[in-house]
């Protein structure tokens, strides 16, 4: 019963794009304005991170039912340089791209699962979910 | 799509009232629309409402941070009103805290502040 | 032989339920058996029997449907379940022992006997395993859904300043609904000034601290002030020693502080009227 839907992040457009697929299908299973604006601005720094540092990439939202409990995915994908130091990327006010530096750590505490897989010179893949309370 | 935001003058005050979702292009065009207008009119304050709009992710808020630190650099003052809960909640999450900005509850209190905060 | 086990405990019932009271007499932690009126606990220990009694069943199987109305009646005693265990352990030793002494069990049919134990004692503790888990978690469940309703409310006091009572320990999920329930209650009462406080919260740690600032954090961002009210002694204590920083924001011990400065915030004060 998984619904699955995903956008193309190629240029800035795309990242309004991704969003807006986020906030409907979140508004769709049910999540509160808060969620709403939770899982969207998770999206957001998703989608900008492939773009700012990958150019190209996926954003892939899928409905999940496990154990009873509803929620949302997101999937970041790219096939960009990887990230050198996972654990730096993690810290609160690190940026290599003169952001504020709250992308990664910051989608960890907006949503309730996250983890990162990368390798240096094939991608990157990050994975978060948020579950209906 | 790709229309600018309309900035309004009142006296020495600036009014804009962000009406849809900033794509990024908007919000850079925004930053130096605003300056420009502040530089041709004596402005004294701004008012940014946001009442409209439902996401600030990291990168419209280095922006909106941005225009308020220019702006001061500039002599003026920024109010922002607005800011709906959802995104308050969602901006202190990410760890943005937005430190040093004024904010009033919707526009007529974000007039009212900033005209005490130029009395001063 | 299972109608055989059932002629000679109804024979013996009385015999029975007076052994077996004895026995549960001496469970100290449970009251029934010592504040309850005698008469009451005849009739209820009788009511036990039977159950226990019709619970064996006349054939090998297990009776699904005498199972569940054991079940619910003996969860409708308010007996723990400690001394739920305890007396069908009980009873089911004292009426080994008398049908032994009465020879309707003997060394040949002792292994029948297991059989039927078997199919006897084990489902019923199960069964009223079962019933008191789903009893409790349900409990749980409605108190926890009672502690989100009571938790977090913004009371509008005065035009433009509200408080809100915290009640409890915080824990993540709770600050959540705090948050939410604050920020949304500040737009639609439009406060200027809102007062959190903190007096019923036994414990102030790093976690609540961190959730309290927060908070405090974005009702600043949507437009109004957050005060901390209600700092007791202790909680000051412990807020210094963890090293928490709190100066960003104003605190005072009392709500009645708390109120006169989020008057004089917004520029009012409150004065004493003579009377003519």
């Amino acid at each position: 019963m998984e619904h699955r839907s995903s956008v193309d992040i190629y240029t800035e457009w795309d990242i309004v794009a991704a969003r807006q697929l986020g906030r409907n299908e979140a508004k769709k299973s049910g999540f509160g304005t808060v969620d709403q604006a939770r899982i969207t601005t998770a999206i957001s720094e998703l989608a900008r991170n492939i773009y700012l540092y990958a150019e190209e990439g996926k954003i892939e939202i899928t409905n999940v039912i496990e154990d009873g409990l509803i929620g949302i995915r997101i999937i970041a994908t790219d096939s960009g340089p990887g990230i050198p130091d996972v654990r730096r990327v993690m810290e609160d006010g690190f940026s290599t791209s003169g952001g504020l530096g709250a992308g990664i750590p910051g989608v960890k505490r907006l949503m309730d699962e996250f983890k990162i897989e990368t390798e240096l010179g094939v991608g990157t893949l990050v994975t978060a979910i948020k579950w209906l309370r | 799509m790709n229309a600018r935001i309309p900035i309004l003058k009142l006296g020495d005050t600036l009014i804009v009232s962000i009406q849809w979702e900033l794509d990024d292009q908007t919000a850079l065009q925004f930053q130096e629309d605003l300056l420009a207008k502040m530089h041709e009119t004596a402005t004294r304050g701004v008012v940014i409402d946001l009442t409209s709009i439902d996401l600030i992710d990291s990168f419209i808020a280095k922006v909106l941070g941005d225009v308020i630190s220019m702006t001061g650099l500039m002599g003026a003052k920024v109010v922002i009103t607005g800011i709906q809960p959802a995104v308050a909640i969602t901006l202190i999450e990410l760890g943005i805290r937005l430190g040093n900005v004024l904010t009033a509850l919707d526009l007529e209190n974000g007039l009212d502040k900033l005209r005490k905060e130029l009395e001063v | 032989m299972n109608k055989q086990m059932v002629k000679g405990i109804n024979q013996n019932v009385d015999e029975i339920i007076g052994r077996w009271q004895l026995s549960m007499r001496e469970e100290q932690d449970e009251r029934f058996f010592q504040f309850m009126p005698s008469d009451l606990v005849d009739k209820t220990s009788r009511v036990f029997a039977e159950l226990m009694t019709s619970n064996i069943a006349e054939s090998d199987v297990v009776n699904r449907e005498k199972l569940n109305e054991f079940t619910e009646r003996v969860v409708r005693f308010g007996w723990s379940i400690k001394f739920v265990n305890k007396a069908i352990d009980n009873f089911s030793d004292i009426v080994f022992q008398i049908l032994e002494a009465k020879e309707i069990i003997t060394n040949d049919n002792l292994r029948a006997y297991l059989d039927i134990y078997t199919n006897w004692i084990p489902p019923l503790r199960e069964s009223i395993i079962e019933a008191y888990s789903t009893e409790y978690e349900r409990t749980i469940d409605l108190q926890k859904i009672a502690l989100q309703e009571l938790s977090a409310s913004l009371i509008p006091v005065f035009d433009k300043i509200s408080v809100m009572p915290l009640v409890g320990t915080i824990d993540t999920e709770r600050a959540k609904l705090i948050m939410e329930n604050l920020l949304e209650g500040v737009v639609k009462q439009q406060a200027e000034v809102v007062l959190l406080d903190i007096t019923g919260v036994p414990v102030v740690d790093t976690m609540v601290a961190h959730h309290i600032i927060q908070a405090a954090d974005a009702v600043r961002l949507i437009g109004a002030k957050c005060m901390l009210v209600g700092i007791r002694p202790e909680i000051a204590q412990t807020i210094v020693t963890l090293g928490i920083h709190l100066h960003e924001f104003t605190t005072t011990s009392t709500l009645q502080r708390g109120m006169q400065e989020a008057l004089m915030l917004t520029n009012r004060k409150i004065v004493e009227v003579d009377k003519e």
